[in-house]
């Protein structure tokens, strides 16, 4: 008997170590919870004064020098993060990573516009968990 | 000697074939145009076209230009003056005659009776005039007369010319060891240096013998002669002996001998080997002379895709073929005759690598496949899919001063196109053709055309290439 009850513990301990790892898998085999958080307004703009977008537009001359993509959240769970991918047609130029915080916030991104940056582009919004929640379209022009 | 022995070793059953065909078929030309005079003249344009290729070779260009022609001229030539003999020849009654059978000489042709029949003839004063036709067809030579089938004998000869016989003064034909026609006109001969002792029956006879290989025997009514006409000559038949030489000459009646049989054979056998080694030669100097190399660019042709997928691209859409074979071949090589093949019935979407052999090449006989360019042919194959894309305006120009353009509504908001698989998964977007701000001064509505990334991507609606665009412009605000 005596013989047995490391043999009993050892398996006790196995056992206990198991648990948790079981736990973490059932987890992740729920389905993804919806984005933490309602996207409230999203625009491009050519400037940001006083935490609002200014000269709303979906065309830019180049010659404004520097344009932004102003988007907005409330119903902020959790301090998060969302992304803003700038594409030139159909090729990605820059992607911005952003912190959203509870319960509501507003953050931009902005580029500077050069002369060969001319022709039509978009602002894809995205998730942490990488799903597009919105995409904007615009133009840069002369 | 090893030269030889590796080509002999490089033969393939259908060269062998094609030698072996080619002699039969010169053997049989011999065969059923021997002892005529196509035959002779066929080796004249044949030793013609040997001096038209040395002149070549020489560098005599009038000459071989000539010669040349000559050549192209006497196979018209052939067929106008020899019209009769091609006809005898392809007139064969059975094809085995044509084809495998050999034309014997008439050996039964009773030559005593004939001798005996001249004779009691001349010593009767009974004028005769007797055609015994050779290789050549002498009836188109030989007006009127009456058919006949007679056997041939000394009484029938006797009374054929018998002056009381309404057919003793035509030509009577003897064909085998019959007499096939009597009462025949035979053509005039118009030369003019006949002995004046002969009279219309000697003309006549030398007119028939100058026209055809038949020999004509004539027994003169008023002096008894015999005279036998041959080609353009008469020949006096003073004795039984010189008659039967003459007539054995013509019949070939020495052949009817177990030692003329065996003379036939050999001269038979010899010209099937002449043949043979002629043809041989003519084969070798065409598929194995004069070893030439040469590279021609020829079409991928790919062969056998699955229907539901599109070649997207290839790396090369023809390859350069080095080819050997001899000059001749080379020389007559046409583009139509050399292929090249891709099979893509094992292709797979994607990026698809082929090393291509000469199970990928269609040759002529007779050439060589050395080396291919490229070696390896890349092939990507996609599937095609539809893909609903959004519409976006491609603005340009300037707005005029102070304006904005703030908002843009595009209907239809999205669009399907058809494309590759793979293609489509680069693309997010259809643009519209580019569309100028300059004249925009207010708000408004306007239609513009869409335009497709590339020539892989199409419309699921051909007639839906247009989105109608709305447009809100507002002044700017300080």
């Amino acid at each position: 008997m005596n013989g047995k009850l490391p043999i009993i513990i050892g398996c006790l301990l196995l056992g206990l170590l198991y648990l948790p790892a079981s736990g973490q898998a059932t987890e992740d085999a729920t389905d993804p919870p919806g984005p933490a958080f309602r996207l409230v307004r999203a625009v491009m703009c050519e400037t940001i004064e006083g935490y609002e977008p200014r000269h709303i537009a979906v065309a830019f001359s180049v010659a404004v020098g520097r344009i932004s993509c102003y988007t907005s959240f409330d119903g902020v769970t959790e301090t998060t993060y969302i992304e803003h991918k700038w594409y030139r047609r159909d090729e990605l130029v820059t992607v911005k990573r952003l912190t959203l915080r509870p319960p509501n916030w507003a953050t931009f991104s902005s580029i500077q516009l050069r002369e060969a940056d001319k022709g039509p582009w978009r602002v894809e919004i995205l998730d942490a968990r990488n799903r597009i929640v919105r995409t904007l379209r615009f133009s840069v022009i002369d | 000697m090893n030269t030889l022995l590796s080509l002999l070793g490089t033969l393939r059953w259908q060269d062998v074939v094609d030698v072996l065909l080619n002699s039969y078929i010169l053997f049989r030309f011999y065969v059923l145009f021997r002892g005529t005079v196509v035959l002779r003249v066929l080796a004249g344009i044949a030793l013609l076209w040997v001096f038209q290729r040395l002149a070549v070779g020489m560098g005599l260009i009038v000459t071989s230009w000539a010669m040349q022609g000559i050549i192209a001229g006497a196979a018209l030539i052939i067929i106008i003056v020899f019209r009769n003999e091609l006809r005898n020849v392809l007139q064969a009654k059975n094809l085995r005659a044509l084809l495998w059978g050999f034309p014997q000489q008439h050996v039964a042709t009773p030559v005593e009776a004939i001798i005996e029949g001249v004779y009691d003839l001349a010593r009767k004063r009974i004028g005769a005039l007797i055609v015994l036709p050779g290789r050549e067809n002498v009836h188109e030579l030989i007006q009127g007369g009456v058919q006949w089938d007679g056997k041939v004998s000394k009484e029938m000869l006797l009374s054929i010319f018998w002056n009381g016989n309404p057919v003793h003064d035509g030509a009577a034909v003897l064909e085998g060891n019959r007499v096939t026609r009597v009462g025949g006109i035979l053509p005039l001969s118009l030369r003019d240096d006949l002995p004046r002792q002969y009279g219309t029956r000697h003309r006549a006879a030398a007119g028939l013998a100058e026209q055809s290989d038949a020999l004509v025997i004539v027994v003169s009514e008023e002096r008894g002669r015999v005279v036998a006409a041959k080609n353009s000559r008469f020949i006096p038949i003073d004795d039984n002996l010189s008659l039967k030489r003459q007539l054995t000459e013509h019949l070939g009646a020495a052949r009817d001998s177990s030692k003329g049989r065996l003379h036939e054979s050999r001269k038979l056998t010899v010209a099937a080997a002449v043949c043979l080694l002629c043809m041989a030669g003519i084969w070798f100097s065409f598929a194995r002379g004069m070893e030439t190399l040469v590279s021609v660019e020829v079409p991928l042709e790919y062969l056998n895709r699955d229907p539901r997928m599109q070649i997207m691209s290839t790396s090369v859409n023809s390859v350069r073929l080095h080819l050997s074979g001899s000059n001749a071949l080379i020389s007559s090589l046409r583009p139509y005759q050399v292929k090249a093949k891709l099979d893509l019935g094992k292709a797979v979407s994607g990026v698809n690598t082929f090393t291509l052999s000469e199970e990928n090449i269609v040759l002529p006989p007779g050439l060589w496949l050395s080396r291919i360019e490229p070696p390896e042919v890349r092939v990507a194959l996609d599937m095609p899919i539809n893909k609903d894309l959004p519409v976006q305006v491609d603005w340009v120009g300037t707005l005029p001063s102070g304006l904005l353009l703030e908002s843009v509504t595009v209907t239809p908001a999205k669009i399907t196109v058809a494309g590759a698989q793979r293609t489509l998964a680069q693309i997010s977007t259809i643009y519209t053709e580019k569309v100028r701000l300059d004249d925009l001064a207010a708000s408004g509505q306007l239609t513009a055309v869409l335009t497709l990334n590339g020539a892989s991507v199409r419309l699921v609606e051909a007639g839906r290439d247009r989105v109608e665009v709305r447009y809100t412009i507002r002044r700017r605000t300080p």
